[in-house]
């Protein structure tokens, strides 16, 4: 119908009888919700095989945990259109919500989630806890931070910087909380270069103590998570001071509250206060006052103190020491990388759900609305965050697996994967809860609907545990060491996948097609010539600076936008092997047919979207026009699967939000 | 009329009620029944006249569950076709788009209890008797029991649905089971007035049901009910064995006669059984019932199969064939079912013929068998 005729219909319906509009109106049927299961095609591939690929064997330990949680009143179960829905009040002021996480976290303890804690050996038991910090993470991050602080942290610097005579005293009351414990590396002056924290630590021999101290404000610990309210004892990281001499920085054991509650003396806590978001954890600040520990309180896995004061390590060189010291704790960033994980499938499968039950605007007039995911638009801003979701769950199974199976020599691997993972998936992490915040329109306001709230309670994974841009900025530093080590052995080049580096550079086709575009060979070659030539570029461009006399330390300084480039581009190609190594695993079916699709949409958008692509060439304007073509058809292609990839994630109903079921229903008067 | 004799049907003005009427067997469902249970409760879903059907028993009994016996003694593949039919009903009727009360007087257990359970109104009364005595035959607790048992307070599902315990109608309440209670005497008149009312406006027939209750029946003092904070502690725990020893040490503090009976009753049922149920519930808690029941279904032909372990015929023939009541149950202690074992009864089944559970497409989706919060 044209314009004109349309308009007319219109004005002739607004100059009709009043008893006439009366019946239109009666007649014209309201917005009703139908559930996307109901009007999305069935599932064409086993959704209980694909989430087995995404949580592997930690499926039963996962689910055990959900059972709990949704079982106790503590979780705050609400019923909302039908369903029961569980969530935090994030209406209790922050005391109430620590409080709140501490009792969650007792019920937890009481059914027996964390017996054994310390007793689960290799590769099995290390998975067991992660599956237990990942699962609490799904309802609230707030109780997965205060569990994480307390058994990953500080539970993990007695297990791993101390040795048996801590492991004999601490496990036992860590395991049962009679201990609660935290973690005191950040000061207010100093986070990310830990080596230059400014608590001083110097040794008594007449007594056989330590003495901690605070020497100024900057120095005063700091977002110590358990210190504001909870924490009865903490690991204190310090630099210490032998005879004049300083060390380095090493931890050690201190109480700072006594079983009471009451902290201790020459010890100072205060709060760090309400913040954006994370209120369930009490986050404080420590002041030390010359407080004396006993010597046998230092964790000595790498150095010690003799009673007369000797100080003894076996590794003499202080920067070996302290990676040394501190590689075992990479392991909150596998959690924090999982966790991220498990936040975005939150967000996405209520955001898709959602987007397959709402409505806007009819194309054509009479005709019922469209729905939100049909529109091409919608899809773009969905579909690919939900491709690359999968792609990085896998590869945070891979940093998973490498942690637990790891071995000295992988440490180093372990370390970069960790650091480039890490920043990867927490910046999609954010990146797709404000796609889905926004997807959700004014919906996505709720707190009850998860996905704007969560942004708030999940930023500080940015930052924490190394904050992002420091990370990618150390992958490239890795790399170029790994580069020049072996061509100073004159040896080809192992490890890191770095090994495509041997080989000649790939060509790329100067005509791109689609089909192309959906090779595994294209996908791995143009990711490849990616990460070598910006390798190549950045080791030319350090050498320069280095031929111009200029310092380590300066030329890192300057030489950041390469090396952000290349940590992204040694990101992007670890995912897509990753990827492949788990689409290898899957017989021929439909299976593995949608995770080739999503494997084509996920290299296709990093094609589109990151710029290095153009800007060094690997893509010509006209190939980057291809790739833009075929993102809209990946995003039509990958549509009927969408409320099964969504379904696959394994996150219960009860986890996600009342926009992703019956949101008439929850929001109708009779609710009210 | 009736249009047989096992399930008759009651037509006044715009109301149905369909009649279990196998009174000597305590209305236990035959192939036959299903059959015209699904076919029934189809139509007068389609017939625009239909706008309240009622469910209710003839004799002592509401419904006695699936005649099993006669199950044990076929091959599976028959077996299947009634499970796949019985199935079906329980998600008929989970999502029924008319207003479907079920009266329960005197037992309802197994697949009889879920006929009603799943529905939106479940009106209990004076001798009720609720049990899932599933795990004491060498099977599990099936219908979509995994959802609402899942579903009731704390884990008070687990108990019921492991131990087998037997709710009265106070009890159900209490739990959520039930929707209401109405006093013996008074069923009938209240069935009446249903078909009096001649509605199916859910306000006003919850309305009608609400007059007629006792809103607060008294727990017996022995309740199961009672012990939740017990049930809670105990039946929480991640492996049956692990439940067995809370169970154990809760009775080396406070011995009672429930305790003791709970754990015979643990140490009577079969250990695969067990094992199934309690991982069937869990996995219930976090899906919805149609997954529920395609879950369900595919672990009961696994048993019908009988390929992983044979108990539920040796529980047949010790129950209800023989009725020796000793089962030799085989694997016979739980350490001895392994995770493999268990596995194998949650996957599809390797067999040319054998397909997942087909349930229909439903307007809604929604099932009332929430739990009260």
């Amino acid at each position: 119908m044209d314009r004109v005729n349309f308009r007319t219909q219109i004005l002739t319906r607004h100059l009709q009888t009043h008893q006439t509009t009366t019946d239109l109106l009666n007649t014209a049927p309201c917005v009703s919700y139908t559930p996307p299961e109901l009007s999305e095609p069935s599932p064409n591939f086993d959704t209980t095989s694909l989430r087995k690929l995404l949580d592997g064997q930690s499926v039963e330990d996962i689910d055990y945990i959900f059972n709990l949680m949704i079982q106790s009143n503590l979780f705050c179960p609400r019923e909302r259109g039908g369903k029961v829905f569980i969530a935090p009040d994030f209406n209790q002021s922050m005391e109430q919500q620590r409080e709140m996480t501490m009792r969650r976290i007792d019920y937890l303890r009481e059914k027996g989630a964390f017996d054994g804690w310390f007793d689960r050996k290799g590769p099995e038991g290390d998975l067991w806890r992660f599956a237990q910090a990942e699962s609490v993470s799904v309802f609230d991050h707030s109780l997965g931070i205060k569990l994480g602080v307390h058994f990953f942290l500080w539970g993990g610097a007695i297990r791993f910087m101390g040795t048996k005579r801590h492991h004999d005293k601490w496990y036992k009351p860590t395991e049962t909380y009679e201990v609660k414990g935290c973690f005191a590396m950040t000061e207010l002056g100093h986070g990310s270069n830990v080596r230059g924290i400014e608590t001083i630590t110097r040794y008594d021999a007449s007594t056989g103590e330590f003495i901690i101290n605070t020497p100024c404000e900057s120095a005063q610990k700091y977002w110590i998570g358990g210190a504001a309210n909870h924490a009865t004892h903490t690991v204190v990281f310090s630099q210490l001071e032998i005879s004049g001499v300083n060390q380095g920085v090493h931890a050690f054991i201190a109480q700072i509250r006594d079983e009471n509650g009451n902290v201790c003396p020459n010890i100072r806590i205060a709060d760090c206060g309400h913040k954006i978001g994370l209120n369930g954890v009490d986050n404080g600040r420590i002041w030390f006052d010359n407080l004396r520990i006993p010597r046998e309180n230092l964790l000595n896995s790498v150095a010690d103190v003799s009673p007369d004061g000797q100080y003894l390590s076996a590794i003499k060189d202080p920067d070996q020491r302290f990676a040394a010291f501190l590689a075992p704790l990479t392991s909150g960033r596998v959690t924090i990388a999982a966790s991220s994980m498990n936040t975005t499938k939150i967000g996405l499968a209520t955001a898709i759900r959602y987007s397959l039950s709402r409505r806007a605007f009819s194309i054509r007039p009479n005709e019922p609305e469209v729905l939100l995911l049909d529109y091409p638009s919608h899809q773009r801003r969905l579909l690919p965050l939900l491709a690359k979701t999968y792609a990085l769950s896998f590869a945070s199974n891979y940093l998973k697996m490498i942690y637990v199976k790891r071995t000295p020599e992988s440490i180093k691997t372990v370390h970069v994967v960790s650091s480039a993972l890490k920043a990867v998936l927490t910046w999609h992490c954010m990146r797709t809860l404000q796609e889905c915040r926004e997807a959700c329109g004014g919906q996505g306001i709720k707190t009850e609907n998860h996905v704007g709230h969560l942004k708030s309670e999940y930023d500080v994974q940015l930052t924490f545990e190394g904050d992002n841009n420091v990370l990618m900025q150390q992958i490239s530093k890795a790399l170029l060491a790994e580069f020049l080590a072996a061509k100073k052995r004159n040896k080809p080049i192992r490890g890191l996948g770095l090994e495509h580096l041997n080989k000649p550079a790939p060509i790329i086709p100067t005509h791109l097609t689609s089909s192309t575009l959906r090779t595994t060979q294209f996908q791995t070659d143009i990711f490849c010539l990616r990460e070598r030539d910006l390798l190549h570029r950045f080791v030319t461009e350090v050498s320069q600076y280095q031929s111009q006399g200029e310092s380590k330390e300066h030329i890192f300084t300057v030489t950041y936008q390469t090396a952000e480039d290349l940590g992204r581009a040694f990101s992007d190609r670890l995912i897509l092997q990753t990827y492949l190594d788990v689409e290898a695993t899957v017989p021929e079916g439909p299976l593995k047919s949608v995770l080739g699709l999503m494997r084509s949409m996920y290299t296709t958008i990093v094609l589109e979207e990151d710029a290095s692509f153009l800007r060094y060439g690997y893509l010509s304007t006209d190939n980057a026009a291809v790739v833009r073509k075929e993102v809209l058809k990946l995003c039509s292609e990958l549509r009927p699967h969408a409320l099964s990839l969504v379904s696959s994630f394994g996150i219960p109903d009860a986890f996600l939000a009342p926009i992703a079921f019956n949101w008439v229903d929850a929001n109708a008067w009779s609710s009210v | 009329m009736a249009p047989t004799s096992q399930v008759l049907t009651k037509h006044s003005s715009n109301v149905r009620t369909i009649i279990l009427n196998r009174p000597q067997q305590l209305n236990a469902l035959t192939l036959e029944m299903v059959s015209q249970l699904l076919e029934l409760l189809n139509a007068y879903e389609e017939d625009p006249s239909v706008k309240l059907v009622i469910m209710k028993g003839e004799g002592r009994a509401f419904c006695a569950g699936g005649d099993v016996a006669a199950l044990a003694n076929g091959s599976w593949k028959q077996g299947a076709v009634f499970f796949s039919r019985a199935y079906t009903i329980d998600y008929l009727v989970a999502t029924y788009a008319k207003t479907q009360v079920s009266l329960i007087r005197g037992i309802a257990m197994g697949g009889g209890a879920a006929l009603a359970i799943h529905g939106r109104f479940r009106v209990v009364t004076d001798n009720t008797l609720f049990a899932m005595p599933e795990t004491a035959l060498g099977s599990f607790p099936d219908v979509g029991s995994s959802y609402y048992l899942s579903r009731l307070p704390g884990f008070f599902g687990e108990y019921v649905g492991l131990t087998g315990a037997r709710l009265d109608g106070a009890e159900m309440l209490a739990c959520g089971l039930a929707t209401h209670f109405v006093p013996l005497e008074k069923l009938s008149l209240l069935e009446d007035a249903l078909c009096k009312a001649n509605t199916g406006d859910p306000e006003i027939i919850n309305n009608i049901i609400h007059d007629f209750s006792n809103k607060n029946p008294k727990l017996k003092e022995k309740s199961h009910y009672f012990r939740l904070k017990t049930i809670n502690s105990c039946f929480s725990r991640r492996t049956v064995e692990e439940i067995i020893s809370a169970l154990e040490e809760e009775a080396d503090r406070n011995m009672d006669d429930w305790i003791s009976w709970t754990i015979q009753a643990l140490k009577k049922a079969s250990p695969t059984s067990l094992k199934i149920s309690l991982r069937s519930i869990r996995a219930g808690r976090l899906q919805g019932v149609r997954q529920c029941l395609i879950r369900e279904y595919r672990i009961f032909c696994t048993i019908l199969q009988g390929k992983v372990c044979k108990d539920f015929f040796e529980g047949c023939r010790a129950l209800l064939l023989d009725k020796d009541k000793n089962p030799k149950w085989e694997p016979s202690k739980l350490e001895l079912v392994s995770k493999q074992m268990v596995d194998s009864y949650f996957a599809p089944l390797d067999d040319e013929d054998w397909e997942d559970l087909k349930l229909p497409v439903r307007p809604n989706l929604t099932s009332y068998a929430i739990s009260k919060l």
